[in-house]
């Protein structure tokens, strides 16, 4: 990547521009996830009521964003790594706004969770599983902001953990279902708040790739085992 | 379904011909050493643009393909450049001749001082391409028509080019270019004094005109180069620092040089 400034210095303050916009939208991600998890785990309606408001600021910015990287080719018509700069600046921050719509929809199940038993044992897992989401959105924003394509892969590998654990909470809630059929509705919800956050992991893979893209120009190869397999392997329900 | 792939294949095969070879090219104006050790293999029947900043030897490079710079006295060109396997600095070779077979359009629009169809009909007189009158005639339509103006000036053949619009006087100058049946067309900025609606027509033109010929074009204008060549050629300092698929030279160049200047770095 270029270290050196345009000759055009309005040109390095709009892509500097565009990419703080992706930062904070970052930042208001990490807040949504960890702020999302707790209300959760605390039965806090008040913090998770918060987290569904707050969705607006994300989703503002990433309008913001769309609109900045639409001036900016517009008018400096960008090539090479300031092309894939706002090319991965634009893809980065449509998936900063799918985490936080899933953030914000872990609040609002967590308002009706919060009216019901509370399903013992899964906390913890779930607990460590949002934690384990946004160490590698932290990380991943990291590597795209030092643009260090070994982080990013890193990050990457880590998504399979995120997996497993995903497969493994699934077994946990058809147990639970099984066991006593008034669990059911709660282990719904506590099963589409684990998928939103395996699917967050996936998003904070897919940031990843724009950093190796935006590095070097290529997308990586798809060397990553996918390691959700609820929905290809049948034994997964057999409990 | 089998002769369209084929018919692909072929095409994509034929285009990789290599119509203008460079090897070793070196150019001195005096003691000034222009072009340093210039290897390029030029595409047959496609557009290669070359870009770079001022004076870094695109323009001088340009006009050793048709030994333009045998003019200037002090000018001095080594090295080979082959046109279809041919040294075109070999002592056989006329340059006038040379310079029928690559036609050169200049970066302001110069007509003759003479109408519209004598501007064009000169150059196909001078080489003996027309036994007559009406084939004289055929050649100017043709030439019009390929340089897409025939239809603005058919009415009016005979009065002065030099009457003309500019970016009208520029498509005259290659449709006159192309009226001597070259090969090869060398462009030099040949849109940078035209506005930006004669400038798309003549980018138009150039799209179509690589079907028939093998188009070289020196252009300032980055978006240009993206826009109509397939093939780019960055010159630094008198060197080619790099030649590739303008495709990966816009989005993912090798070299942190062309990088600099294509994103507006170094000037």
């Amino acid at each position: 990547m270029m270290d050196q400034e345009h000759i055009a210095s309005a040109f390095d303050r709009d892509l500097e521009g565009v990419q703080a916009l992706i930062m904070q939208m970052g930042g208001l991600v990490e807040t949504a996830i960890s702020d999302a998890a707790r209300a959760l785990e605390m039965r806090d309606t008040e913090l998770a009521e918060q987290v569904r408001r707050n969705d607006k600021l994300i989703d503002a910015l990433e309008e913001q964003v769309a609109s900045e990287v639409a001036r900016v080719i517009a008018v400096r018509a960008p090539t090479a790594g300031d092309l894939r700069t706002v090319l991965s600046v634009l893809k980065i921050s449509g998936n900063l706004e799918r985490m936080g719509d899933y953030a914000k929809n872990l609040g609002k199940r967590t308002s009706v969770l919060s009216e019901m038993p509370a399903i013992t044992g899964t906390g913890g897992a779930l607990r460590r599983m949002t934690q384990l989401v946004n160490v590698m959105l932290k990380d991943a924003l990291d590597a795209y902001i030092q643009r260090d394509v070994e982080l990013a892969e890193d990050v990457r590998q880590r998504d399979s953990e995120v997996d497993q654990m995903y497969n493994a909470l699934f077994r946990e809630f058809l147990t639970h279902m099984m066991e006593d059929p008034r669990n059911i509705t709660a282990c719904m919800h506590l099963h589409f708040i684990a998928k939103n956050v395996e699917r967050m992991g996936d998003h904070v893979t897919s940031i990843c790739e724009q950093v190796v893209y935006l590095v070097t120009g290529d997308m990586p190869d798809e060397g990553r085992e996918k390691q959700d397999r609820t929905s290809t392997d049948s034994a997964l329900g057999k409990v | 379904m089998l002769d369209t792939t084929q018919t692909l294949l072929t095409e994509r095969t034929m285009s990789k011909d290599i119509k203008i070879s460079a090897k070793g090219v070196d150019v001195f104006y005096g003691d000034t050493h222009a072009i340093k050790n210039v290897d390029l293999e030029i595409e047959n029947k496609a557009v290669t643009a070359f870009i770079g900043p001022s004076g870094c030897g695109k323009s001088t490079f340009l006009r050793c393909i048709n030994r333009m710079n045998d003019t200037i006295d002090i000018c001095r060109v080594t090295g080979d450049i082959l046109l279809e396997g041919q040294d075109i600095y070999a002592k056989s070779v006329d340059p006038v001749q040379l310079r029928a077979r690559v036609g050169m359009v200049f970066q302001k629009p110069n007509p003759f001082p003479k109408s519209i169809y004598d501007n064009v009909a000169y150059g196909p007189t001078i080489h003996g391409l027309a036994k007559n009158k009406a084939e004289l005639d055929e050649i100017v339509e043709q030439s019009l028509r390929r340089a897409a103006i025939w239809d603005e000036v058919k009415d009016r053949l005979h009065q002065p080019g030099t009457g003309l619009s500019g970016g009208q006087q520029q498509r005259l100058c290659i449709g006159r270019a192309i009226a001597t049946a070259p090969e090869v067309l060398l462009m030099d900025e040949p849109c940078s004094a035209l506005d930006p609606i004669a400038t798309a027509q003549v980018e138009e033109l150039i799209d179509d005109l690589r079907q028939n010929y093998t188009v070289v074009i020196v252009t300032h204008s980055m978006q240009q180069a993206a826009r109509v060549s397939q093939k780019t050629a960055f010159f630094h300092l008198g060197n080619v620092v790099e030649y590739g698929d303008t495709n990966k030279i816009f989005t993912n160049p090798e070299d942190s040089r062309t990088e600099s200047y294509i994103t507006g770095r170094i000037g």
